[in-house]
């Protein structure tokens, strides 16, 4: 447990030793910020109010599967940088669980991919609660909890004035790095009470806003509407093709690989595409099996809530509601799915 | 660790026209390639791309192998644009060869179309090179004319193989033409083996694909016992990009080569 009071001095502290992205406000929205010493003494908090709001705009996702990632040359081999740990400080559950997604798929075991495993490995996760959800927010409509389980290295409440800062293995490290700050919590403290009371002010307040459960057979249903292409034309009429749903998409996976010429050789990079792409699934010759965009619009859903969970037993969405901020058309998963 | 993006150099060593259009590459690996017949690997045309190609040679020899290539696109147009002596890129094998093992003590009906005769010279060469092990080859085989026939140099030398079988069509005739016209379906109007027992194993353009397992089907054939190679626009190789995907599969990992019988339910699987 740490005063909030003590925060700047926790996090130069924290700034010695590793690199430090906290979610800072910006015009009324929440960026990720890289800490810098200077933000210290400037006397506004912006970090402390960030740390209380949803998730930042930017997926988590992008700090280890990075939009643009070299990850090839020809013909000489190129191996991962080994840059300094980073903390991230106040990762929301609905950008943890992700992570998950792109563990299964980057690192199966048979093909790993060396320039996420190194940016993952050299990464310690501090997740933060999150007591005021948005009404864009619907993790609990995928069973999760506005707050982490054991998927982050360490985890951060802002209650009442204190830090509460539980940490694993790896996230000790962070006390490691101040131990005189803090002091240890123990049940009877004001703000452990307060910050089971703000919990459960949460998931009520998520089940407020979205009461309906999913059907319990979704992946079912959803596979079962692979050929009514009526159903998925009614909402894909709203869509402008944008891609904004896709690219703040936390467990959005899919990637280019693309080759640029050198004077010798190539660098191959690695890319985030988007599935609602037209030429996506186009092949050399130019046959396309989705050409058709309302094709392109379904298939995104068959991988989320059918055949990611058939593949990996887990939907490929958290619930954190970026794709639904960010489209022009307001198209609404929730709305989309509770029809079936 | 090993990067799953990163080619190996090649050399080509060779290069072949087959039809105007269709060109055979001899590749010299820095290192070897451990394919199996019906795997496939990713080529690099440095500069140009990456394009997904299933070697046509024998696996049974990999110290250099074939590739039989239609230029179709950006990287196979530069493609056909190197000599012997340029350097490619090559990774992988990927995905899953052919069930060998499926396929013993039993008739192989092949079919193949066009450029799709590429991984099956691999899969012919792979059961001819232990012929005892099978029941008989049929090898059935369609182009649009005479001048795009690939292998027409081989053709009658494997002829002549013990246990071989095989016949052809063109749709369109010349005056030397001896053998069928129509498009190949044409040659699967009597199937000489056992249907509901032999294996068929089908590869060319899609149309064709679609109009062969269907008469297949009709014929008698089993689903789980025709293999369709499926056309999908396989980017990493590894079953992460996901460009491949096909219903519920992953053409680069689940496939190339998917039976019929897990294809079924997917809308339109020959678009």
């Amino acid at each position: 447990m740490l005063s909030t009071d003590l925060r700047s001095q926790w996090m130069s502290k924290l700034l010695e030793r590793f690199t430090v992205f906290v979610p800072a406000e910006r015009e009324n929205q929440v960026h990720w910020h890289r800490l810098e010493p200077a933000d210290l003494g400037s006397g506004t908090d912006t970090v402390t109010p960030a740390l209380r709001r949803i998730r930042a705009s930017e997926p988590v996702k992008s700090f280890m599967f990075n939009p643009r990632q070299q990850v090839g040359a020809f013909p000489e081999k190129l191996k991962p940088a080994e840059p300094k740990t980073r903390v991230l400080l106040g990762v929301k559950n609905c950008d943890l669980v992700p992570l998950k997604v792109h563990d299964k798929i980057l690192t199966d075991g048979e093909f790993n991919d060396p320039f996420y495993l190194a940016q993952r490995k050299n990464t310690i996760l501090v997740a933060a609660d999150c007591p005021v959800p948005e009404e864009s927010c619907f993790c609990n409509l995928l069973g999760l909890t506005p707050f982490a389980g054991d998927d982050a290295d360490a985890a951060l409440s802002v209650c009442d004035g204190a830090f509460l800062l539980e940490v694993g293995e790896r996230g000790r490290e962070l006390i490691d790095a101040a131990p005189d700050l803090f002091r240890k919590a123990s049940e009877g403290d004001a703000g452990v009470t307060r910050r089971e009371e703000e919990r459960k002010a949460a998931v009520a307040a998520l089940n407020r806003i979205n009461p309906t459960p999913w059907n319990p057979g979704l992946p079912a249903a959803v596979a079962a509407k692979r050929k009514d292409e009526s159903f998925w034309q009614k909402h894909a009429e709203k869509c402008v093709e944008c891609f904004g749903c896709l690219m703040g998409c936390p467990t959005c996976y899919c990637f280019l690989l693309y080759d640029q010429a050198r004077e010798k050789g190539l660098d191959r990079t690695r890319v985030w595409d988007a599935c609602y792409l037209a030429a996506y699934a186009r092949v050399g010759g130019g046959a396309n099996p989705r050409a058709e965009f309302v094709k392109r619009f379904a298939n995104r859903f068959f991988c989320k809530f059918s055949d990611f969970k058939t593949d990996h037993g887990m939907f490929a969405c958290s619930g954190c509601g970026r794709c639904f901020k960010a489209c022009m058309g307001k198209i609404d998963i929730r709305k989309v799915l509770g029809e079936l | 660790m090993n990067n799953p993006y990163a080619a190996i150099p090649a050399t080509i060593l060779k290069v072949m026209d087959e039809t105007p259009n269709i060109r055979t590459f001899v590749l010299r690996p820095e290192r070897e390639i451990p394919f199996l017949a019906g795997q496939f690997v990713e080529l690099t045309v440095p500069g140009f791309g990456e394009a997904p190609f299933t070697p046509s040679s024998s696996h049974f020899k990999r110290d250099t192998f074939e590739m039989t290539i239609m230029k179709v696109g950006r990287a196979t147009g530069a493609l056909f644009g190197l000599k012997p002596g340029d350097a490619v890129g090559v990774r992988g094998p990927f995905g899953n060869p052919y069930p060998l093992e499926k396929f013993a003590g039993k008739d192989i009906y092949i079919v193949g179309g066009g450029v799709g005769l590429a991984p099956l010279r691999a899969l012919f060469l792979a059961l001819t090179h232990e012929i005892d092990k099978y029941k008989h080859i049929y090898l059935r085989y369609g182009a649009r004319t005479p001048n795009d026939i690939v292998y027409r140099h081989l053709l009658p030398e494997w002829e002549k193989l013990p246990g071989v079988d095989i016949d052809l069509s063109v749709d369109v005739s010349d005056e030397k033409w001896m053998k069928k016209v129509g498009v190949v379906t044409c040659l699967l109007e009597e199937i000489p083996c056992d249907e509901k027992k032999s294996i068929a194993v089908v590869c060319g353009p899609p149309i064709m694909m679609k109009f062969v397992n269907q008469r297949l089907l009709d014929a008698g054939f089993q689903g789980e016992n025709i293999y369709l190679s499926m056309e999908t626009n396989m980017s990493c190789g590894v079953g992460q990009c996901r460009h491949c995907r096909l219903g519920p599969y992953l053409t680069c990992k689940d496939g190339p080569v998917l039976t019929w019988a897990q294809i079924k339910d997917i809308e339109n699987p020959f678009a």
